[in-house]
């Protein structure tokens, strides 16, 4: 027993290693990944968006509100522009994403009390430089309103601390609970890496597996394993969830001991979610096989899934808002779980109780394959390649 | 000039085999047809409810009055945020938020009614769920605007009761403040991120098929000796520009399909002029299509191109500037992006589709988008005459 799996995992190590093209998916791809998305979004949240102000009025009130524009570390007022047309045409051609208007007659209808009103243009075609230009700019609009009607209080006879309460009688201060800063590199690097792992793992299980078919050597193959189907996959397998593993968890280390993503929990809740990713992703892959063992065919599911999982998983847009029907088929993905481990353990340090199921998810996908092994076995004693 | 009649047979003959080979493979019509047919359906149905409406929250009302019930109820009017459940203290509120029952807590501070009568500023304190930055958006977004509502209603009240004429209205305020947004006025996520990943899936499902077809291209001169008997006698260059060619030919339905018909089916913001972005998307699809023959060099297997082309896509979408603005990334990675026509493609064409610009707007991303046709032509062809691919002087003319 002990022998054959020796020589099954020897085979299996043997054959990983005889392709460049093997080492540069399990190490380099999510290496190479983990210093994009980690370098790339390393100042958290893209500050000072480039934006311009359009003043019709040139008073010293709109002179004010410009500068106040210009003090927000949100926007960088970096154009001053003469028409609404000039700063539209900016715009589209994508120099800023946002402008700020502020109409003419603007001092005298706000110190008159006859009323005036700015507008702020935001361009949501890209979300965050948007978000941040809107909330920006918002924050400047709701500011100078409240200064002009302080002013005009404090001119009716009312004292400078009742004007200020009743411009603000209610504040409803937020709490960003553990991402305070509101960074995206913890909330994207924390989901998008694993999922680049999960979708590697998935591509190297499929390949490796469904190539010995393609070329006719399963049957060598399972012969290595005592032609026992497990202990051929396991041969298989297990060389390469040992050096996806390693991968993973120093990927976790440089993101949680290098970076200081918040890791409120023991870290080794995480890095038994990592493993269990790595063979979890395995186990849907082996899936995958089982259901159509044919090179091209399991390579392409397990790419289109893979790349799927970064939406179905909900990343960014919740499955609770998704419509049912799509929703259902995040709870097939094996890095869904993490990332609900990730959100439960890492960032919120909930207990260990609440993330039970996903654990057991995690743990079910390895196991799942194992009924559908004699149909693989069966492909593989009877080897035939359908391009 | 007799030359040039044979450089353009051959041209067209590649173009013809080309064609023949790509509807004779079932695996790269799934990639040529297939992916640009289902993905944009698939992606647009998963985010096609664009906004969270009723994220469920707590709320831990110390207060216990009118006024704190009429926050409770404000908030709950909200598009974005539904009271969940009324809950006694902090352990509980954890409880919920732990099993995901909400994703926010409000809590009313006792004096909350005592200090709005005094004529003091009440404090209230909202505990956000940050595992989605979107629900976090939602609820920030609706707080903010009960803020100012309820500010503006309370303030209303106290001016009225002490019977002050204020100019500019009775809420005091004499400056409104007026926000459009433009684009994708609906703050939807469908309509944000859909524009661009259809640009993305054009490129790289082109880029994918064009290499699982180099990929069989090897596997047969690896069977025959080094030579391929499907391929066509011709020059680098005729065999580079024929497939691409060809390839072209294929992507014309398609790229209408994804970047005209699909916003439409889906009412996405679409207020470009189809002929601009039309014109504008051609040099995307040629440099695509040649940097797919620099890859394809290197491809030894119709399937191992799939193990290095798929995860670039998770990686072109972030260069692409759609998620991370390029004007935050650093000055390597802005470089590196400027390679990727996906880039450029991304960059002009959701700015004509969801803002309306011109082809002229899109100058830059256009004329970058030639420049990468170029590049990559000069790089494939140099790279396929040291490979030794193509050369029709190493093998006898079968055909």
């Amino acid at each position: 027993m002990w022998k054959i799996f020796r020589q099954s995992v020897e085979y299996g190590w043997h054959r990983l290693t005889s392709r460049k093209v093997y080492l540069v998916c399990m190490t380099v791809v999510p290496l190479l990944c983990t210093l994009f998305f980690l370098d790339l979004m390393k100042a958290g949240l893209p500050l000072k968006v480039p934006a311009a102000v359009v003043d019709l009025d040139q008073s010293q009130l709109s002179r004010r509100v410009v500068r106040n524009l210009a003090s927000t570390e949100l926007v960088d007022v970096c154009y001053k522009e003469e028409s609404y047309h000039s700063a539209l045409s900016k715009v589209r051609s994508g120099e800023i994403f946002g402008f700020f208007l502020i109409p003419r007659d603007f001092q005298k209808d706000a110190l008159s009390g006859a009323g005036t009103t700015v507008s702020f243009y935001s361009n949501l075609t890209v979300y965050v430089p948007g978000s941040l230009v809107f909330k920006g700019f918002k924050t400047v609009a709701v500011t100078s309103a409240g200064g002009v009607a302080l002013t005009t209080l404090s001119s009716l006879g009312i004292n400078e601390t009742t004007a200020g309460t009743l411009l603000q009688p209610v504040v409803l201060n937020q709490n960003e609970l553990h991402n305070p800063w509101t960074n995206y590199s913890i909330y994207l690097s924390n989901s998008f890496i694993p999922g680049v792992i999960a979708l590697m793992v998935a591509l190297m299980a499929c390949y490796t597996i469904c190539e010995e078919i393609k070329n006719g050597t399963s049957i060598q193959w399972l012969s290595q394993s005592g032609g026992s189907m497990l202990m051929a996959v396991i041969g298989k397998l297990l060389p390469q969830a040992v050096v996806f593993g390693a991968v993973g968890v120093f990927i976790q280390m440089v993101m949680y001991r290098w970076c200081g993503f918040p890791l409120n929990c023991p870290p080794l809740h995480m890095i038994a979610a990592m493993l269990l990713l790595v063979l979890a992703s395995q186990g849907f892959a082996l899936i995958l096989c089982c259901a159509v063992p044919n090179l091209r065919l399991s390579v392409s599911l397990a790419s289109l899934t893979g790349i799927l999982a970064f939406s179905l998983a909900a990343y960014s847009f919740p499955v609770q808002s998704m419509y049912g029907a799509l929703g259902i088929f995040s709870y097939i993905l094996p890095v869904r779980y993490y990332f609900l481990i990730y959100t439960d353990q890492a960032l919120n340090g909930v207990a260990l109780y609440y993330s039970r199921w996903f654990y057991a998810a995690l743990l079910l996908f390895i196991i799942a394959p194992l009924p559908l092994l004699p149909r693989l076995k069966k492909h593989c004693l009877n080897p035939v390649y359908i391009p | 000039m007799n030359r040039l009649f044979s450089w353009f047979g051959s041209l067209f003959r590649v173009w013809r085999r080309e064609f023949r080979l790509v509807f004779s493979d079932a695996g790269v019509m799934i990639f040529f047809f297939g992916l640009p047919t289902l993905y944009p359906l698939v992606y647009t149905l998963i985010y096609n409810p664009e906004v969270i409406r009723n994220l469920p929250i707590a709320v831990i009302d110390h207060s216990r009055t009118a006024e704190s019930r009429r926050l409770a109820r404000m908030i709950d009017a909200t598009d974005g945020l539904e009271v969940w459940q009324y809950v006694p203290d902090k352990p509980a509120a954890k409880r919920l938020m732990d099993s995901k029952e909400v994703f926010g807590v409000l809590e009313i501070p006792a004096d909350y009614a005592k200090r709005l009568g005094r004529g003091e500023q009440a404090n209230v304190t909202y505990f956000a769920d940050m595992s989605l930055l979107l629900r976090y958006r939602t609820a920030a977004f609706a707080l903010t605007n009960v803020q100012l509502e309820l500010g503006s209603q309370l303030r209303a009240e106290a001016v009225d009761a002490a019977g002050l004429l204020v100019p500019g209205g009775l809420t005091g305020q004499s400056i409104q403040a007026d926000s459009i947004m433009l684009g994708d006025p609906t703050q939807g996520f469908a309509s944000f991120i859909m524009p661009g990943v259809l640009v993305l899936i054009l490129q790289q499902s082109l880029i994918l098929g064009a290499t699982m077809l180099a990929g069989g291209g090897y596997e047969r001169r690896r069977r025959n000796g080094g030579i391929d008997p499907l391929a066509v006698n011709a020059s680098t260059s005729a065999t580079l520009l024929g497939k691409t060619l060809c390839y072209l030919v294929l992507y014309v339905p398609l790229t209408l399909y994804a970047l005209h018909l699909v916003p439409l089916m889906f009412s996405l913001p679409h207020v470009g002029n189809v002929w601009h972005y039309l014109v504008f998307i051609l040099p995307m699809l040629l440099a695509s299509s040649m940097l797919a023959m620099c890859i394809a060099v290197f491809v030894r297997e119709r399937e191992s191109s799939m193990l290095v082309v798929v995860f670039t896509s998770v990686v072109f979408l972030f260069m692409s500037g759609l998620t991370w603005p390029r004007y935050a990334m650093s000055s390597f990675w802005q470089l590196m992006s400027d390679f990727v026509p996906a880039t450029w493609g991304v960059e002009g064409f959701i700015r004509m589709n969801s803002n309306g610009a011109s082809i002229a707007q899109e100058s830059h991303p256009y004329l970058m988008l030639w420049g990468l046709f170029l590049l990559y032509f000069v790089v494939a062809w140099i790279l396929c005459r040291v490979a030794g691919l193509y050369s029709s002087r190493r093998r006898p003319a079968l055909r």
